[in-house]
């Protein structure tokens, strides 16, 4: 058999601690009076709005006409800005165009204290106030997740006179241009009814240099300078050279045509489903699971090394460190995967694949005993324990991992099926899916490799060659 | 080391009898009560309160009832539901609405304030709602049977390819056949324990067909491995009694600590009253336990008849 050195246990016990450790508390230091996140912990897990509390909700048009996907478009930004509006960042947000249909989801804020998740909801799709006002004070300014500023709340003339209103406005769009000197630049034409056209026509003769702000609801989306007066109803909101700093892109241009359309929509959306969960009920049903969590790791444990004893520990070392490449798979402790909501059935998955993943150990030592039960020398036992197991962990484990992709698929926001079904919020079981395939592929990497490291490595000490201790007889 | 020698073939029709009893109670059950689908499935509303004090369940459905103008409500009460401070003094009751339709966002928010407004001194709080239009219910439904049936026809091919060597289609079938077994028995349990069919139910039972699966292969790879040895000098089912000893205990125990570490979530669940979580670990125990048996006491000796048959045949 290869030796391993005798360091070699030490060496990968201390790294699944050192993970175990970091993954549960995080790495966090002080840059000023900023807190830098180096090494994201159990504290920074994004949990699913059913341990946080939050609100799911599919708004459809309440109207019988006929609705294009332009107008679903616009829908949605006007959800999109009143989620923005009311600080909330974590949201998911899905259109169906088939079903007519926008699907929100998003947790409760942790700090809210006021509770009030069917207001919530009406606010969210409430007819969205569209305005263009002259000037563009505001009252406050506040920077959003994605760092950019929010102004809110017009102040000042900017709150007095109000030029348009949403329904002045016939449709907003998109266009890429070209001026005089070949440079592209998006821009975006408005049309206004003919009632509208004079009333523009006469502010726009007023404001020349100055801006006219547009606002959806208590949300400034825009503030453009009037470069000269406009009397023919059509407008259009140009930025400059496309690829200049501050100039319309493809997506931001699209956006803000959303948001004035929506401004300008002829029909009211309507709450067709909607769940809530309370945070306090979310809470305790957290702090339920993380105590099975533990109970059913020491259970677990106390087995392994009762009936296996050294590949027994061995295996609870492994298992430590499986659940905590588990945790550091959905906090994003690792740069390259990206935090994962995590839910009840998500927690779930982790400690049943904690149970599942005692497999691997228990077909391992299970060869190494029988082996050592023919006479085997603990070297060769462990070798051939560990050859001719290894066929049956990957046997048993590949139908988990299809099953597992499966879930993600059916319950996973977009996939290949949504392309039949429509786009959905994505369920609780998704994230089981995923702590479950995660949960596998750890259980390979610590059952496989770094736990034969280990026996091999103790194996070399005087002391522990006993062939009782690898699960053989007393002697 | 002690070796397990239990009779496995000889004791099969005891194995097969009990399947078929467990499966025939789950049968009669299903007709009693019928099929419960979750309003996930067919839409329709549940709405969740917390509270103290006295509250008579019948009495507050009619209060809710006249309320919402909806009919056929039923409230349903837990006592003593513990909180993450360890309270436990506050009381539960689910108000279920009939008729498979979604509950208006207003209708829900005047039903709270008609109730704080009835039982002022009893600080009612919303804790969950759930509101669910049935056409969106019935997409759902019918992309979780879809999903079923993608999985199952991947475990089939996965199957065919790995039991080319082991013993080719009868040995694919009969694991087949175990996980129907395995299936039927997750369902009975969901069934008699009225269970409305969720998504966990969907999630449990794909989870217990990918387990099930690599118990079955195992032990079909110790017969193979087995049957190559001692072909010469023992018959097929003394070859099956063997190999199913020697797996015997690594399949008990790793379905004991998967079923350890699933029962603890269900305890805990039901101390805490987390009907999402006691939902879906209660089916998974079970599953747990019939997947493991399935593989040792149906699908192994199905397998040796089989063969048994088709050898007397020729």
């Amino acid at each position: 058999m290869r030796r391993v050195k005798k360091p070699v246990f030490f060496i990968v016990a201390a790294i699944i601690l050192a993970l175990a450790i970091t993954a549960t508390l995080g790495v966090k230091g002080q840059n000023g009076d900023n807190d830098v996140i180096y090494l994201k912990g159990v504290e920074d897990i994004r949990w699913g709005i059913d341990i946080q509390g939050g609100v799911e909700a599919s708004f459809t048009p309440a109207t019988d006409e006929e609705v294009t996907n332009a107008q679903i478009d616009a829908a949605e930004a006007i959800v999109e800005s009143r989620l923005i509006g009311n600080n909330i960042t974590d949201y998911e947000l899905y259109t169906d165009y088939g079903a007519k249909r926008i699907i929100v989801r998003f947790p409760w804020q942790s700090g809210e204290s006021d509770y009030n998740p069917e207001e919530a909801i009406e606010e969210i799709s409430a007819t969205a106030l569209l305005t263009f006002r002259e000037g563009n004070e505001h009252e406050s300014e506040s920077v959003d997740a994605n760092g950019a500023v929010v102004y809110r709340t017009p102040a000042g003339t900017t709150a007095e006179t109000v030029i348009l209103q949403g329904n002045d406005i016939e449709s907003a769009e998109p266009q890429l241009t070209q001026d005089d000197e070949g440079n592209l630049e998006y821009v975006i034409l408005l049309h206004m009814t003919s009632e509208a056209a004079d009333k523009f026509a006469e502010a726009t003769a007023r404001l020349v240099g100055k801006t006219i702000s547009i606002w959806m609801d208590d949300l400034m989306i825009s503030a453009p300078t009037v470069r000269q007066a406009i009397s023919n109803g059509e407008a259009m909101i140009t930025s400059g050279q496309a690829g200049s700093a501050g100039a319309f892109t493809a997506a931001s241009a699209s956006e803000l045509a959303n948001k004035i359309n929506a401004g300008a929509l002829p029909f009211a959306l309507k709450t067709e489903s909607f769940s809530t969960v309370s945070p306090t009920l979310g809470l305790s049903s957290l702090s339920a699971m993380a105590l099975a969590g533990i109970i059913a790791f020491i259970l677990i444990a106390i087995f392994m090394i009762l009936k296996f004893r050294l590949p027994g520990a061995v295996a609870v070392l492994c298992l430590l460190g499986q659940t905590a490449l588990s945790l550091a798979a959905v906090s994003g402790y690792f740069r390259f995967i990206n935090s994962f909501t995590l839910t009840l059935p998500g927690i779930a998955g982790i400690i049943l694949s904690i149970g599942m993943g005692v497999d691997c150990h228990i077909i391992t030592a299970s060869r190494i005993k029988e082996e050592l039960s023919l006479g085997k020398t603990i070297d060769s036992a462990l070798q051939s324990g560990f050859k001719n197991s290894i066929s049956a962990i990957i046997d048993g484990n590949i139908t988990v991992v299809i099953v597992a992709i499966i879930l993600m698929l059916v319950f996973g926001p977009t996939n290949i099926l949504s392309a039949i079904f429509g786009a959905s919020t994505t369920g609780a079981i998704y994230s089981f899916g995923y702590t479950l395939l995660v949960g596998i592929v750890g259980n390979f990497l610590m059952g496989v490799i770094a736990s034969r490291l280990m026996l091999k490595s103790l194996s070399g000490f005087k002391g522990l060659r006993k062939k009782w201790l690898f699960g053989g007889e007393r002697k | 080391m002690k070796k397990l020698r239990i009779k496995f073939y000889e004791n099969r029709k005891i194995f097969f009898m009990l399947s078929l009893a467990v499966i025939l109670i789950g049968v009669l059950f299903n007709v009693i009560f019928g099929t419960q689908l979750d309003i996930q499935f067919t839409g329709g509303a549940v709405i969740k309160y917390s509270y103290q004090g006295d509250l008579n369940p019948d009495e507050f459905a009619a209060f809710v009832s006249q309320q919402t103008g909806e009919g056929a409500v039923s409230a349903q009460i837990n006592q003593n539901v513990q909180n993450a401070g360890g309270v436990s003094d506050l009381n539960n009751v689910t108000v279920s609405f009939g008729g498979m339709k979604a509950l208006d966002l207003e209708k829900q928010k005047s039903l709270m304030s008609a109730i704080e407004s009835k039982y002022p001194s009893m600080s009612f709080e919303l804790i969950s709602s759930s509101s669910v239009n049935p056409s969106m219910g019935r997409t759902f439904f019918i992309k979780c049977l879809v999903a079923v049936a993608i999985a199952a026809v991947l475990l089939i091919i996965y199957i065919a390819i790995r039991f080319r060597k082991i013993g080719g289609a009868s040995a694919g079938l009969m694991a087949i056949v175990a996980l129907i077994h395995d299936v039927a028995i997750v369902y009975f349990v969901f069934i008699i324990f009225r269970i409305p069919l969720n998504d966990s139910f969907i999630a449990v039972v794909l989870t217990i067909l990918g387990y099930s699966v690599n118990d079955t292969i195992v032990i079909y790879d110790r017969i193979r491995e087995n049957n190559r040895l001692l072909k010469a000098k023992e018959s097929l089912p003394s070859i099956l009694n063997l190999s199913l000893n020697q797996v015997f205990s690594r399949s008990v125990y790793t379905s004991i600590t998967t079923f350890v570490a699933i029962t603890t979530v269900y305890v805990v669940g039901l101390l805490y009253n987390l009907p999402s979580i006691t939902t879906f670990a209660l089916p998974m125990m079970v599953g747990v336990v019939v997947g493991c048996y399935s593989s040792i006491c149906i699908a192994s000796p199905l397998f040796v008849m089989w063969q048994e048959k088709k050898a007397k045949n020729a």
